[in-house]
């Protein structure tokens, strides 16, 4: 079946902000699907409210709706741009369930548009329970067998029913509280009356336990001629009860014969048949029982997902790529496999290596949270590495992660806990796999950590050869090893600071001796086929083969080595990978051939399409300079993927390397704090007194001088980690005990904190010469609060004109001063008028993306051009100073749901996982706008909770009194509701929950409040303000912490008020803002 | 096995190849010296089956996925009582496996079936190899470490296309396996009788007699070099060619019994099968440069355009243009060939040729990566053929259907009698319907 001719306009629903398990995957998926569609001759319309994607830049569309993905506003889309189909399966379950609404809605009905891709009833069918069910055992299918259960009595039948052990989990409990296993009845009455009690709705699903199975993925396509393939199997490390997304997994899976997977690929594809998939990749998740084989099918997605992003990279094969082909009426066997160029994509991909994905965590984020995977995700990002052998994978993605880890263990990193080591070797947590290896070295059994863990005992015993040629290197010592002994470690995966730290030396001399005895990586290429067909690709990655072949060709054009981002994490995520994908487009138009460095599964930067070369691998030293010397570039680029390629920017250049765009000296400079104030003093420059400390001693001294409340921060961090406020002496003395372990190497800044100051972002170009700023951004939460955490508003909306002009200069002057060339990003105080640096980033930052497309300025790509020797004064700018007609926020999303226990508060520790950014006329429209996006609760109606700090009590009555007149009911504690009657506004007033019942918070179970202003003051985390915010989180209802964010959340609760808000598309607002000059 | 993790050294071994590459391992299997022409499978899994296979007689296997014996060694997976290859090349060789269904390590099974390997080699080069030279004559050796020396005696050693691997591999004795009773009783209730397949066991893997058994048929295996009318005397309902390995050139005796049986009684053919059949129309046969060794081959089945991804095993491949010209009025009009069949693909047409000696033949599967031929059907007389593996063992069931279509033609023609009232749709049956997927499966 050829291209379908009758449609001309697709419309596009991405995925949103980026949360714990929709991430970046989406973007890649959405990015290659408006690509395809555009090149297939289709005219492409995208809604996605996240700024910081690819697919939300001007270019990948035909129109971009920078737009909250809701029913609403996609229906208001719809209305202007009159699409002929609707593409959901794109973007993830949030698209889907968009989709879905606006199916049921009629409005699909009503503007003739038809969903292609999936079928609405196929999803529904996917995502129910029992409809699920039904249609697997239709096919003969396995599921897990389940009941639900009210009383004790008939949770006591159904577990009879399905045989011990069971699995209990209490309907809609905070973090599947009071759940757990029962092997006995006298367990069951135990958990299921617990279970039974915590349950709002007095129900418990009792489920036949299948912990401990294997866990398989299978990543399948269908087209519409019922041709289906299966693209990479997949097999999670981690057995049953652990969420495939914080699994370790593998691909191809490892431990299963042929008849099983044959069998397992028979059953997605009938799943999918069933299901009623029309086109497109699906993921089939099945358990099978390792003492016996049989299968039992989890869940299937009707979409491409995380899984299948992964399968992609894993394979080379773009399966959302050609899912979009699919879905517009192409057959597989239409389709060409894009990297052999003869073959068609109507086959299965062979792989010739293996591929490990580790999934990284911020636990470190969010104390107070129980670090125990369970069947809910809480990963933020993950790596995936790739190795001739699962060994070798393993530990390229141990060191890949870059949390201090250089493999899996044997690099002096490891901790244990040794009075709980047992437990921890049994526990699914983000450090079980190196207790795993560590009992194996303590000469556990391969078959008692298996019994202890449910791990597979192929993959214990890999890591049992791991642990053994560990001992025989540190018995060889570097001088006893030969060169098929250090090809042997080197195929193990060990780096060299393993080798190093194993053989007492240091890793350049293991470097050093490995080249001169000729151990060194091959370049190996992801073709899909095994070798079968030449690949047209250079997609590859490193490893260790005797006999030198090398896949390597020598490239015509001189190479950028782009060094990406790593995994996403909190602090550091899509953001850094979105420039280093402009410059690669930047840099390839400029005749280089581009070399991308990564090993983030999720993103478009490691699509083989995005440069000219992709080598998935880890950005250590090591891994990096692999790549340097066999690709001999003209320059590397370390400024753009965040912290992680700045880390390594002197040791390149100690190693001659040369870089492109900002050197380490001036990245010294900015980062070092006295070089930086001198530098200050010197340009005259106001910043606010500051002073470094090693030891308490010294931080209680300085503390004295500079006088509280203090900020306090370890050095060379990112995303404001172990950065804290603190109030008097003795939370800085509980400070310095705890930052002595974030990095011992770098001592800790204290600066003084600028209450209630504005705080400004500002992203700037320097070409050595001159200076260009990008943007101007203010937020809206003071200062305090991590940028990242923050919401910001281009341009800015309470600052004179003259107040920002001086920002400007300031900019201009630091940047030339600093020497920077590329982007830089400096974050200002304003108080009083005056205007105070906070800090210098001399690399592109996290609001790159939304500067960029909300000035309309592509700062990332001209900053590519500028390193590559472009002068500002060539490149296409509008002026620095121009009116805009409309405003951009943009507003941080945050997990909170996911960490029960942890603190649900604003800091200086940027917490958010994610974006979005909402544009309107006015200010308020826009931050209305990013609430919708976020999916918060906005009641119209309903009881408002205030209970401010004292600071903030003048200033909460105009906002009291507004909600008021909305016609909101006030309720308020005895403090606030007194300051509030002063000023002659209505309010009831509730207990603290320490004041007896009813209280505030027994209000809050019951429904009884709407949503919630709670402003803390700096060390209350633990009190009721703590248990309310948790609560709220968990209800998933509104809570602002910050006075100025309840200024904002007010305006916009008005805007919303007068109806459905108008939509605006990315490539309209250009022809809004115009020179002033 | 990694050379840190080993505890006890392992013996050294040597690859060498015709043309002069080299490549220095260790030894994972029997010891001793085997020649043979090297290939390369892409398959995943699948390890002993592909050891077992009779078609590899003659050849030195590279297994493209570096990680070998994971899942140790089952009796289910077999496809014959020992191994036919020569050797085996593989990158990591597993001596601790983990499955339910392992009663030992792949290791070991090489060692006891006598069959050398060596691992450490840098597979993926050696496949890129044997992509740009072809396969080619190769040794694996314990013994003579010396490069000069083994590929000296490499280039001294016998190319596959002189010797019969089929008189070496096809039993000496007929022998009967019976069809599952579940298929018998499902055939009863329908009002269908039992049926009796005569196979010529050329090194028909398990898998096809399995995949036989379990649409109903009593099988009979009888050797390579069974006349013709003996298979008429077992009155058979209809009768097959198996797989088998070498040069089908060397196998006329088998043609010869084809060509004689062709017409008399509904024939089924599979690989080498296919080849024989091909052969008994008077068309030619080549070698491919490097052959079809895998489990991820897309197929068109023309007359249903669907895709079958296909399990697959063979260096040798008919000519379809040599069969004969083309029948314009059946071939879209077409009367001159085309040497790359996706043309029929693009077309949506399958085209018909008229050989000298058998009538017209359609051709039925074509090879979506490269565009060989890969099925045939028989327009005048009751049969057809594969170039691929419908019985799987390793790789995808999506052409377990073929099984059916036999089992289709064969009641067709018991019921019809004779060959003008066959149809021809026999053949045209979804993918999807031949896939099992019950979990009984």
């Amino acid at each position: 079946m050829p291209r379908r001719d009758d449609l001309h306009k697709i419309l596009i629903l991405g995925s949103g902000p980026i949360v714990i398990g929709q991430a970046c995957e989406f973007d890649y998926s959405g990015t290659q699907a408006c690509q395809a569609l555009r090149r297939a001759g289709y005219e492409v319309v995208l809604v996605n409210s996240n700024p910081a994607t690819i697919m939300t830049d001007p270019e990948t569309a035909d129109r971009t709706y920078v737009e909250p993905i809701t029913a609403d506003t996609v229906t208001s889309v719809i209305e202007r741009e009159r699409p002929d189909a609707l593409l959901p399966n794109m973007g993830g379950q949030t698209a889907l369930n968009c989709a879905i609404a606006l199916g049921e809605a009629g409005v699909l009905e009503r503007f003739d548009v038809e969903v292609i891709g999936c079928d609405l009833d196929s999803i529904r069918v996917g995502e129910d329970r029992e409809l699920f069910a039904a249609a697997m055992r239709d096919i003969g299918l396995e599921v897990a067998a389940s009941g639900f259960a009210h009383t004790l009595d008939e949770a006591r039948a159904i577990a009879d029913d399905l045989g011990y052990p069971v699995v209990i989990r209490p309907s809609f409990t905070l973090g599947g509280a009071g759940g757990g296993i029962a092997h006995s009845k006298r367990e069951l009455d135990q958990i299921a009356s617990q279970g039974l009690a915590l349950s709002p709705t007095t129900e418990v699903l009792v489920e036949q336990s299948i912990e401990g199975w294997k866990e398989i993925e299978m990543e399948v396509m269908r087209d519409a001629a019922g041709n289906g393939i299966v693209i990479c199997s997949i097999e999670n490390l981690d057995p049953m009860g652990v969420h495939t997304g914080d699994s370790i997994t593998v691909a191809p899976a490892q431990t299963l014969s042929d008849d099983e997977l044959q069998r397992l690929r028979n059953y997605s594809l009938a799943c999918l048949e069933r299901v009623g998939v029309a086109t497109g990749g699906s993921n089939v998740q099945f358990a099978v029982n390792p003492t016996d084989g049989r299968v039992i099918v989890i869940e299937m997605n009707p979409r491409v997902s995380r899984s299948s992003a992964l399968a992609s990279k894993a394979t080379g094969f773009p399966i959302a790529k050609a899912a979009a082909l699919l879905a517009v009426g192409y057959t597989l066997d239409e389709i060409v496999n894009d990297i052999t160029r003869v073959t068609p994509a109507c086959f299965e991909p062979s792989l010739d290596y293996c591929v490990v994905k580790v999934p990284r965590f911020t636990f470190e984020k969010f104390k107070g949270t129980s670090e125990v995977l369970t069947t809910r995700m809480k990963s933020v990002g993950e790596v995936m590495a790739i190795g001739c052998t699962f060994e070798e994978a393993l530990q390229k993605a141990l060191r890949s992660l870059e949390d201090g880890h250089t493999g899996l263990g044997a690099d002096g990193t490891a901790t244990f806990d040794e009075e709980r080591f047992d437990e921890l070797v049994a526990l699914p947590t983000p450090e079980r796999i190196f207790y795993v290896a560590e009992a194996l070295r303590r000469g556990w059994s391969v078959r008692r950590v298996a019994k202890a863990t449910g791990i597979d005992p192929w993959y214990l015993h890999r890591i049992a050869d791991i642990v053994a040629a560990e001992a025989t290197i540190h018995r060889l010592g570097l001088d006893g090893m030969d060169r098929d002994h250090l090809l042997a470690a080197k195929q193990l995966g060990f780096s060299d600071a393993q080798i190093g730290w194993l053989c007492g030396c240091k890793e350049e001399v293991v470097r050093a001796v490995r080249k001169v005895l000729g151990v060194i990586p091959q370049v190996k290429t992801i073709d899909t086929c095994a070798g079968e067909f030449a690949a047209q690709t250079n997609y590859h990655y490193l490893t260790y083969e005797d006999g030198g072949a090398t896949e390597h060709v020598e490239a015509a054009r001189p190479r950028a080595i782009i060094l990406s981002a790593g995994p996403n994490r909190i602090g550091q995520g899509i953001e850094f990978d979105y420039c280093c994908v402009h410059a690669a487009y930047a840099l390839h138009d400029k005749g280089y051939e581009t070399v991308m460095v990564n090993c983030n599964p999720e993103t478009v930067s490691t699509d083989y399409d995005t440069s000219d070369r992709l080598y998935f691998e880890p950005l250590t030293f090591e891994d990096v300079m692999n790549v340097v010397e066999i690709e001999q570039p003209e320059g590397v680029i370390v400024t753009l993927g965040g912290q992680t390629p700045i880390k390594l920017a002197r040791l390149l250049e100690e190693a001659g390397v040369p870089l492109m765009g900002t050197g380490s000296d001036a990245i010294d400079l900015a980062e070092d704090r006295d070089r930086f104030s001198a530098l200050l003093d010197h340009l005259e420059v106001a910043y606010p007194p500051s002073s470094v400390a090693a030891t308490t001693e010294e931080a209680q001294r300085v503390a004295r001088s500079v006088g509280y409340p203090l900020i306090v921060r370890p050095s060379y961090v990112l995303g404001g980690r172990g950065m804290a406020i603190v109030y008097g002496p003795d939370e800085l003395a509980s400070y310095m005990a705890e930052a002595a372990r974030v990095t011992p190497d770098h001592p800790v800044y204290l600066d003084a904190f600028l209450e209630d100051a504005i705080e400004l972002d500002v992203d700037a170009l320097c070409d050595g010469t001159s200076c260009y700023v990008g943007a101007v951004l203010e937020h809206i939460e003071e200062c305090g609060i991590h940028s990242g955490d923050s919401a910001c508003c281009y341009p800015p909306f309470s600052l004179s004109d003259t107040l920002v002009q001086n920002v400007r200069d300031i900019t201009h002057r630091l940047a030339l001063a600093c020497g920077i060339r590329g982007l830089l990003n400096v974050q200002f105080a304003v108080k009083d008028e005056q205007i105070f640096v906070i800090e210098l980033n001399p690399r592109a930052s996290r609001t790159v993306p939304f500067s960029s497309k909300a000035s309309g300025v592509p700062l990332a790509k001209l900053a590519a051009r500028v390193m590559a020797g472009e002068t500002l004064a060539s490149l296409p700018v509008p002026p620095e100073e121009r009116e805009a007609s409309y405003y951009a926020v943009k507003e941080a999303v945050m997990p909170w749901a996911r960490f029960p226990g942890s603190d649900v508060r604003l800091g200086p520790e940027m917490k958010s996982t994610g974006e979005v950014m909402g544009v309107g006329a006015s200010f308020p429209v826009a931050y209305a706008k990013t609430r919708e996006a976020i999916d918060y609760e906005m009641p119209a109606e309903g009881t408002v909770f205030i209970s401010v700090r004292d600071a903030d009590k003048r200033a909460i009555a105009p906002v009291a009194f507004s909600l008021a007149q909305m016609g909101y009911r006030i309720l308020a504690t005895r403090g606030t509701a007194k300051t509030l009657r002063a000023a002659g506004i209505a309010c009831e007033v509730t207990k603290r929950v320490g004041e007896g019942h009813p209280n505030v918070h027994d209000v809050l179970s019951a429904g009884g409040i709407s949503f919630i202003i709670n402003t803390p003051h700096g060390h209350d985390s633990h009190g009721d303000g703590a248990l309310l915010r948790s609560e709220a989180a968990s209800r998933g209802i509104t809570n602002v912490t910050t006075l100025s964010g309840a200024t904002a959340l007010l305006q916009s609760l008005a805007v919303l008020r007068g109806g459905r808000l108008s939509v605006c598309a990315l490539q309209d607002l250009a022809q809004q803002s115009s020179g002033r000059d | 096995m990694n050379l840190l993790a080993s505890e006890g050294s392992q013996p050294q071994a040597l690859l060498a190849l015709e043309d002069g590459t080299c490549f220095y391992g260790r030894a994972c299997g029997a010891m001793g010296e085997a020649f043979g022409e090297v290939v390369f499978n892409t398959s995943m899994v699948g390890y002993q089956e592909i050891v077992t296979d009779p078609s590899y007689a003659g050849q030195i296997v590279t297994l493209t996925y570096p990680q070998v014996g994971n899942y140790g060694v089952s009796q289910e997976a077999l496809q014959s009582d020992g191994t036919a290859l020569r050797g085996l090349v593989v990158r990591d060789m597993c001596r601790t496996p983990s499955n339910w269904q392992s009663v030992g390590s792949f290791p070991a099974f090489l060692r006891d079936h006598g069959v050398v390997a060596i691992e450490g080699v840098d597979t993926r080069a050696l496949t890129l190899r044997i992509r740009s030279a072809g396969a080619m004559r190769a040794a694996i050796s314990t013994v003579d470490l010396s490069p000069e020396s083994l590929v000296a005696r490499v280039a001294a050693s016998p190319v596959i296309s002189a010797h019969n691997f089929v008189a070496d591999v096809s039993p000496r004795e007929e022998r009967v396996i019976p069809a599952l009773s579940d298929a018998l009783r499902a055939r009863k209730e329908a009002g269908r009788p039992a049926l009796r397949v005569v196979a010529y066991d050329c090194g028909e893997k398990r898998g096809i007699e399995e995949g036989l058994a379990a649409v109903g048929c009593e099988v009979v295996a009888v050797p390579f070099d069974t006349p013709a009318a003996r298979v008429r005397s077992l009155e058979p309902d209809g009768v097959f060619f198996s797989n088998g390995p070498g040069d089908p050139r060397q196998v006329t005796q088998t043609a010869r019994a084809a060509l004689d049986l062709l017409g008399t009684v509904p024939v089924f053919g599979i690989c080498l099968g296919n080849q024989i059949m091909a052969m008994a129309t008077g068309a030619d046969i080549e070698k491919l440069p490097f052959g079809h060794h895998g489990g991820n081959e897309p197929v068109m089945n023309l007359l249903t355009r669907k895709v079958e991804i296909t399990a697959q095993n063979h260096n040798y491949g008919l000519v379809f243009d040599s069969m004969g010209p083309l029948v314009p009025e059946l071939s879209g009009g077409e009367a001159a060939h085309v040497r790359d069949l996706r043309h029929w693909v693009e077309r949506g047409i399958a085209p018909v040729v008229q050989t000298p000696r058998l009538g017209r033949v359609r051709l039925t599967h074509v090879n979506l990566n490269d565009g060989t031929p890969e099925g045939i059907q028989f327009l005048d007389l009751p049969a057809f053929s594969v170039q691929y593996h419908p019985e799987a063992c390793p790789g995808p069931h999506d052409a377990r259907y073929l099984f059916q279509a036999f089992v289709r033609l064969m009641d067709m023609w018991r019921e019809g009698g004779d060959g003008a009232s066959v149809s021809h749709d026999y053949l045209s049956i979804d993918v999807r319907e031949g896939r099992p997927h019950h979990a009984e499966a």
